[in-house]
This record gives C-alpha cells, sequence and structure tokens, in this order.
C-alpha cells in the first residue's frame, strides 16, 4: 500500500516518511510492550497452575502421614486398603525395576537405530526412517497397550507356558517399543550435531568407521544421548494406559518377570475412582502421585543440569 | 408507516397470545426448570444420557449434566452436594462389604442390571455351582479339572476393589465370599471392555462382566444349572442381578423428582430402557 501511494514530491515524502516512522515506532513499542505482557503472564499463569498442582497434590498427600506413620507406607510390601494397610514399597521397587527393564532393552536398539540413520545410512534412508520415528512419537498409549494385550500376551504365553503371560516383560517390551522412538530421535540430532572436523581428524589417522562411530561419534555426543535415555525414562515412568493393560494389577512385588505386579502409575489409574475422597486410601493414592511427581522432578533436574554443563563445556 | 406500524403490533399482540396461551397450557410441564447433575456409575451412563435426552425434550428448560466415574463416586458427590443424583450399582444407604452406608440418602430403583460368569472359549466347563465359584474366587480351586473341565490351571480375572460389579457378584454369586488375590494366574483390570478382551484372549480364564457384554470370545456359564438369560432374571430361577439405583440427599423434590419419575415410568422402561439391555423393574415383581 505504501509502495503505491508513492509520491516524488521530496517535501511530501520526508513528511510522509517521518509520519510513517512514527507511526512504526509506536506500532513497534505497542507490539512489543504488549507482547512482553502477554507472554509475561503466559508464564505467570502457567507457573500458578503447576504451583496449584504441586501444592493440591502434596497437601492431600501429605494429610497420609497423620494417620499411616512413613516407615510403614515406604517399607512395608502389604498393600491391601481395605483393611487399612498402606504399604507403597512393592510399587516403588517395581516402578524402579520396569523402568531399568525397558531402559535395558530400549537403550541399545534406540541408540543403534540413532548411528545408523545419524552416520551409515545413505540420504534416502535417512528420509524415510526419520519421518516414521516421528510418526510412532505421536501414536496414543492406549493403541500400545492395546497391542500389547491381544498381539504380544498370547506370544508371551506360548513362548513362556505361563497361563496369563502378564507381568515386568509384558510391560517393559511395550514401554520399550513406546520410548524407542524418542530415545533414537534425539540421539539421532545428537550425533548428527558432532562437527565434521572430528570425524576427519579421526580418518584422517587412519581409523576405520567402526572406530570413528565408537571412540569419537558417540562420546563426543554422550551428554545428548544421556538427555535422550533421561527423557525416554521420564515417558517410561510416568506412562499408564499401556502398562495397565499388560501388567496384571496385582499389589505385590515383582518376584519373576511374569509375577503379576503394579506400579505406582497402574496402581492409582485402577483404584482411584473406588475410592471415598476423605479417606486415607485416597490420601495414600495421592501419596504416591506426587512420589511421581518428585521423581519425574528429579530427572528433568538432572537433564538441566546436564545441558549445563555441556555448554560450558 | 402507519400501516407498517400496524402490522407489526398486529404480529407483536399475536405473538403474545400465543405464548400466553402455551404457558397456560402446559403449566404442568413446562414450568419445571432448572439444572440437574448426575454422577457416578458408568453402568447406568448410558441409560441417564437416554433419559436426560427424552425428558429434556418435554422439559426444555431443564438442564441435565451427567458423568460417570465409578459407583461410589455417585452417592459421595451426592453427600457433598457437587450431584443432585448419585447413580451406584448398588443400595448405598446400606452397608455393602467395604462401604459403609451413606445415611440420609434415598435409594430409587431405576433398573435392572443381570450379570454373567464368564469363561474364555476354550474352557470345557458349562455351569458352576454357587460352592465351586467360591472355590475359585478364593484361590481354593486352582484347576479346571477339579471342576470338571480339563487338565489346566485356572487364571482368575476380577475387577479392581470397590467396583460396582464386583461388589454385585461377590454378594449374589459368591454368596458374600472373597476375590482372594493369588500370586499367579490372577489379574485385576480397569473396566467392563478389559474385562471381555482379557478373557476373550486369555486361555483358561474366568471373569464376569454385565449379561449385555457376552458375545463373541466369551461365554457365559450356567449358574447352578440356570443359563444366563433375561428371561431368567425375570422368572426368578437367574440370581446373579442387581438393582441400578439413583441416590439422592432425602425424597426427591421438584425437577429432580419428575426426572426420575420419568425414568421409572412405564414409557422410559418399557422403551429405551430395555432397548438399552436393561431389565424394567417392574418385571422383578
Amino acid at each position: 500500500m505504501a509502495q503505491q501511494s508513492y509520491e516524488p514530491n521530496p517535501a511530501v515524502q520526508s513528511i510522509r516518511t517521518k509520519a510513517v516512522s512514527g507511526r512504526r515506532h509506536l506500532r513497534h513499542l505497542l507490539a512489543n510492550t504488549a507482547a512482553r505482557y502477554y507472554f509475561l503472564f503466559s508464564i505467570l499463569a502457567l507457573c500458578f497452575v503447576l504451583a496449584l498442582v504441586i501444592l493440591f497434590i502434596g497437601k492431600t498427600a501429605l494429610l497420609l502421614f497423620g494417620q499411616v506413620s512413613p516407615v510403614k507406607f515406604f517399607l512395608s510390601f502389604d498393600w491391601t486398603p481395605e483393611e487399612d494397610r498402606f504399604g507403597a514399597a512393592a510399587f516403588i521397587l517395581n516402578t524402579l525395576s520396569l523402568t531399568a527393564l525397558t531402559l535395558l532393552i530400549s537403550v541399545p536398539v534406540s541408540v543403534g537405530m540413532a548411528v545408523l540413520t545419524a552416520e551409515i545410512a545413505p540420504a534416502w534412508l535417512k528420509r524415510l526412517i526419520r519421518p516414521i520415528l516421528d510418526l510412532l512419537v505421536g501414536i496414543p498409549s492406549i493403541v500400545y497397550g492395546y497391542l500389547g494385550l491381544t498381539v504380544l500376551l498370547p506370544l508371551l504365553r506360548r513362548a513362556s507356558g505361563e497361563g496369563l503371560g502378564d507381568g515386568l516383560l509384558a510391560a517393559a517390551l511395550v514401554l520399550a517399543l513406546m520410548v524407542l522412538p524418542t530415545i533414537a530421535r534425539i540421539s539421532d540430532d545428537a550425533i548428527t550435531a558432532v562437527p565434521r572436523k572430528y570425524r576427519d581428524a579421526a580418518y584422517a589417522l587412519g581409523s576405520t568407521r567402526l572406530q570413528v562411530i565408537m571412540r569419537v561419534v558417540l562420546p563426543a555426543a554422550g551428554r545428548g544421548i544421556l538427555t535422550a535415555v533421561i527423557l525416554g525414562m521420564t515417558r517410561a515412568i510416568g506412562e499408564t494406559m499401556a502398562v495397565v493393560m499388560v501388567i496384571g494389577n496385582t499389589p505385590q512385588l515383582a518376584k519373576t518377570l511374569f509375577t503379576p505386579a503394579s506400579v505406582l502409575t497402574s496402581n492409582i489409574v485402577m483404584q482411584i475412582s473406588n475410592v471415598e475422597f476423605d479417606s486415607t486410601w485416597n490420601y495414600a493414592l495421592h501419596m504416591m502421585a506426587f512420589l511421581l511427581l518428585l521423581i519425574s522432578f528429579l530427572l528433568i533436574l538432572i537433564v538441566r543440569f546436564l545441558g549445563r554443563k555441556r555448554r560450558e563445556g | 408507516m402507519k400501516f407498517f406500524k400496524k402490522i407489526t403490533f398486529t404480529a407483536l399482540a399475536a405473538v403474545f397470545a400465543v405464548s400466553a396461551s402455551f404457558a397456560g397450557g402446559a403449566s404442568a410441564a413446562g414450568k419445571l426448570s432448572g439444572k440437574i447433575t448426575v454422577n457416578g456409575s458408568t453402568a447406568l451412563l448410558p441409560l441417564t444420557l437416554q433419559a436426560a435426552k427424552e425428558f429434556q425434550r418435554t422439559n426444555p428448560k431443564v438442564r441435565i449434566a451427567a458423568s460417570g466415574k465409578g459407583s461410589v463416586t455417585g452417592p459421595q458427590a451426592v453427600k457433598k452436594g457437587i450431584a443432585d443424583i448419585g447413580a451406584c450399582d448398588w443400595d448405598a444407604s446400606t452397608d455393602v462389604p467395604g462401604f459403609k452406608a451413606f445415611s440420609g440418602q434415598v435409594a430409587n430403583k431405576v433398573a435392572v442390571i443381570p450379570f454373567a460368569t464368564i469363561v474364555n472359549k476354550n474352557v470345557g466347563v458349562d455351569n458352576l455351582t454357587t460352592d465351586q465359584l467360591k472355590g475359585i474366587f478364593s484361590g481354593k480351586i486352582t484347576n479346571w479339572k477339579q471342576v470338571g473341565g480339563a487338565d489346566a490351571d485356572i487364571v482368575v480375572i476380577t475387577r479392581a476393589f470397590g467396583s460396582g460389579t464386583r461388589v454385585n457378584y461377590q454378594a449374589k454369586a459368591l454368596a458374600g465370599g472373597d476375590i482372594v488375590k493369588k500370586e499367579k494366574n490372577y489379574k485385576e483390570v480397569g473396566s467392563s471392555g478389559d474385562m471381555k478382551t482379557a478373557v476373550g484372549t486369555t486361555p483358561n480364564a474366568i471373569g464376569y462382566i454385565d449379561l449385555v457384554y457376552v458375545s463373541g470370545d466369551v461365554k457365559a456359564v450356567k449358574f447352578n444349572g440356570v443359563a444366563a438369560t433375561t428371561d431368567n432374571v425375570i422368572n426368578g430361577s437367574y440370581k446373579i442381578w442387581a438393582y441400578g439405583y439413583y441416590m439422592t440427599k432425602g425424597q426427591p423434590t421438584g425437577a429432580v423428582k419428575a426426572f426420575i419419575d420419568y425414568v421409572q415410568s412405564k414409557k422410559f422402561q418399557q422403551g429405551s430402557l430395555k432397548k438399552l439391555k436393561f431389565i424394567p423393574i417392574s418385571a422383578m415383581k
């Protein structure tokens, strides 16, 4: 519009430019200020909601220790809430061992995939693999759970001779498939970001491709891969719907890979709708949710810490 | 201009006359207004939603909001004043195992819900007695051989403690007997849909479910020799069924009363309720 109404008269032009620049300045000022306040408001609103979540879960959770001693809650394996016995140790240990087992299965595979896509694969294969992995991240977890229930469990039953097949192994396999694309894609980015000169230098010294990958590229991308693993871990710890369908939901310690068991998330989702609002049972479930919150908070702190170290180094 | 004014006036007058006559004529139903909140059992939710849709057609000023979570949330929501009606799969004004009675609440019967014992279709057993079921769910009977089937471990699939289906099944099919968690071959599921999938895909599995869900890969077994059918529920020979209730704080009044009356009316009970595969309450007398 401004260009169309351009006039060669210098006086008019100068006045117009001045006016336009004045308006532009005002507009900039307004937009900047408005945007700044808008963003500030957004951040504050988000912090407020987060604080509310922590406050309310924490408040309800802490009511538990008025009725059950922390020692009993954290160390007892006896979860029989209908008879007032609230021991959450089995869930905590199951959650940790499920996460560990998941990572044991998924990390080697996903880092291998990342190396393949970033270092070895030809360009057309990279263009194929990356969108597929991105797509896999977006599949709802309940779909993985249903596939686990109808496809994986019968296979496990046949392989193990168990009657049920539910347990840590089934849950870990489903979770491993779920976190695999997350870990693979972020590791892929980390490996791609390793400067080319490192590789050139290593090749110049006469290294083989395997040596370059194992001794140079992977150590250089190490922190990035660790971040990927931790992000995968937070996803595995918080995942509920897929786990609840294949783990068996029996509140007991998983002594074997095929013992029907329960983790923090699956136990909360199974019981919360059948529990009275103001009961010890309800407080205990909130405490378990609070524990999960603390665990993922801790993991995120670790990620931030690692990120800062990388920038400094 | 004058002509225009005249027309407007006439039209307005006509509108007033018509609306006045309507208000006068439909005083009984049309006057009802307000908001009814229904909370509680997911089993009764389809019934509530259908009834609400029909009720609002004749009472457009009444707004009905219904949601489902778990049976016990119904009477709890009523107690806290969050909901006007608490849908519950058991009579919450009396004690049931695990839950104390909600005092001051009135239980309004709205439907009959039949339940069935289901097994995976590979199980050869067709009939189970109360004692056999008690044995299976308490963990004393662990092999199908012991109840006349093939030599295979029984896999027990059950609902979480506090589920309305479980409360009723324990009371009616197990005669108050316990469901005991076992080290192996025992699984808890979160909903009727999960129950059906789990029993359907697990060989040698046994579970229980609302009768309307029975189809496909699961089969309903006879209970003490009686087949699980709605006819047998109505003629009194099949015992595993329960009333579904609308819990209210004291006797219902106003719009809430009108809504419950509508759900209990012959028109709804014999029509939509039957179509949803519940059994009318009048059939049980």
